[in-house]
């Protein structure tokens, strides 16, 4: 399982379209840009709905619940402060809610060998810092699974 | 069809030293492969009266040194001192293939005579890609803090999509890769032209990002090739043998900046550049004589020849297969070894060897009969274009 105890991952710098989605995620809640016109969702955030091009756009809660697009597995840490990390899998996900959306994240408390197109997963999330949390993916049921064994809080 | 297919024409190309990194400016690198497109057609540089490029540094987290790290119309307008330039432009989309067809457009506008296009690639000594620092700002907020990094990483969960989708396996691309290096024997220029690539050798090469090893990505070089374009009139009166424009397309669809992951941007981009090149032609897959498809990272072949037209989608690993891209096969690929062999100089090579291959000027490599010769030029095919020429007007 890939190590990302000793990695420091960019922290992300919200501007005024993303805000509300880390405001958001730092109260363990993702929530993705939902377009009120026509109802679909989209990510990343845009300031205009790129399905119909209407511009009144709301963040809106999803079940962060999905399944695993594509991903690749890094073995080259292109970005040295993922070096600890290597191998890992990068995930891309299309959440239930949200058909089109894709979200990139890591594939956390299971082998990178886990990753494949398709395979089940959760949202999870990550803290950064006081400001920053990362929303994350899991296996699904892998937090059910956690507390059957006791306890433990989502690990990173 | 184009009201003005085979008006304008390939006439001379040059190429500059490739080395591995930065020895000498850029600047040089440009100048050589200027100077020689221009000899090779047989003209002076006061007969040199329009300039087109496309400059992006691709190493990322580099200082921008106009000379140095890229060669700019501007840097290009002060080392020729042409006496008689009438037309030039930087183009931003597109890559390349965009500058190129903005001189075909001036061309056929008749603001200027004779065009150099040129590319110029930088590779700084050290790390190619400095990543975003303890910060990740706009579009790679959602990317870098889960260590997408690189571009290598964008084309690689496209490519994984595609072989899971489509129930294929990695290791077929071990053909197109050594197909290509053959090739490479033939071309002087190529960064690879004398090193080997055998079948196990790419299977056994490390991972750099799953789905690619290291021989599905290009090696980044410092080098430059140039092309002179001109009106198929003026054309035939130069020294070499005229590859004639038959028709041209550019992608027409663009998915939100920071999109990633998506096959479709790649597969969209390339329908769209393709149908218009296809129509204005009026030539069509089964037409090709040989085809050089871009190919920065192996995957972006794949996309290519499936999004052109060549093969069904989910069918090119096996299309490739059994000898049909190579010199004598039913349709030979990257000719000139591809960016896989002569190292990262994007597009403008790819559509150099259309070109040659057109004209009957590839020497060892020659394809036998060409008459239709495709190209699809620049980065990913999101970002591409695409162009036919032909040997005979028609």
């Amino acid at each position: 399982m890939s190590d990302w105890s000793k990695v420091a991952r960019p922290i992300p710098v919200p501007n005024e379209w993303t805000k509300p989605f880390w405001d958001s995620a730092k109260q363990g809640v993702l929530s993705l840009q939902r377009c009120q016109a026509c109802r679909r969702f989209q990510h990343p955030p845009y300031p205009t709905c790129v399905n119909c091009m209407a511009i009144d756009l709301a963040f809106e809660p999803v079940s962060g619940k999905g399944a695993i697009y594509t991903y690749t597995i890094m073995y080259h840490a292109g970005d040295k402060r993922f070096a600890a990390a290597v191998p890992y899998a990068s995930i891309i996900v299309e959440l239930d809610d949200a058909p089109g959306a894709l979200m990139a994240a890591n594939l956390l408390d299971a082998p990178y060998t886990e990753a494949k197109v398709g395979r089940r997963v959760e949202v999870t999330f990550e803290r950064l810092n006081d400001d920053i949390t990362l929303p994350q993916f899991r296996l699904e049921g892998f937090g059910v699974r956690q507390s059957r064994g006791a306890m433990s809080e989502e690990s990173a | 069809m184009w009201a003005h297919r085979c008006e304008v024409a390939v006439s001379g190309v040059g190429f500059s030293k490739v080395t591995r990194s930065a020895e000498i400016p850029l600047a040089a690198h440009a100048l050589e492969a200027v100077k020689a497109a221009v000899e090779d057609s047989g003209l002076s540089m006061s007969d040199v009266d329009g300039l087109a490029t496309y400059p992006e540094l691709p190493a990322t987290g580099h200082a921008v040194i106009d000379g140095v790290t890229i060669v700019s119309v501007n840097c290009m307008m002060a080392m020729l001192k042409l006496p008689n330039l009438s037309w030039h432009i930087q183009v931003e989309t597109v890559n390349i293939g965009g500058a190129f067809q903005q001189a075909v457009n001036a061309l056929l506008a008749g603001v200027c005579k004779y065009a150099v296009v040129w590319r110029a690639m930088h590779n700084p000594k050290g790390t190619y890609q400095n990543l975003p620092g303890t910060y990740a700002q706009g579009p790679a907020q959602f990317t870098a803090p889960y260590g997408f990094g690189g571009p290598g990483q964008g084309m690689a969960v496209a490519y994984t999509r595609w072989l899971e989708t489509h129930g294929q396996s990695r290791e077929k691309m071990a053909t197109l890769a050594v197909t290509q290096r053959r090739h490479c024997h033939m071309n002087p220029h190529a960064y690879f032209h004398k090193q080997p690539l055998t079948r196990e050798d790419y299977l056994s090469s490390r991972m750099v990002a799953y789905p690619f090893c290291l021989y599905d990505c290009d090696i980044p070089v410092q080098g430059a090739v140039a092309v002179v374009l001109t009106t198929a009139e003026r054309a035939r009166d130069l020294k070499p043998r005229p590859a004639y424009l038959a028709g041209y397309g550019q992608r027409l669809k663009f998915e939100v900046t920071g999109r990633i992951g998506s096959l479709s941007s790649y597969m969209d981009g390339g329908r769209s550049s393709s149908s218009l090149t296809w129509e204005r032609s009026g030539f069509a897959p089964k037409d090709v004589d040989v085809a050089q498809i871009y190919d920065g990272f192996s995957a972006s072949v794949i996309y290519g020849l499936e999004s052109y037209g060549f093969c069904k989608e989910g069918e090119a690993l096996d299309f490739i297969q059994n000898g049909r891209i190579e010199l004598d096969g039913e349709l030979p690929l990257n000719t000139f070894g591809g960016s896989l062999s002569t190292g990262r100089i994007h597009g403008l090579w790819h559509i150099i060897e259309g070109a040659l291959q057109a004209s009957g000027r590839a020497g060892e490599r020659q394809v036998k009969d060409v008459n239709v010769s495709f190209v699809g030029a620049s980065a990913p095919i999101v970002t591409g274009t695409t162009f036919i020429f032909v040997r005979e007007p028609y």
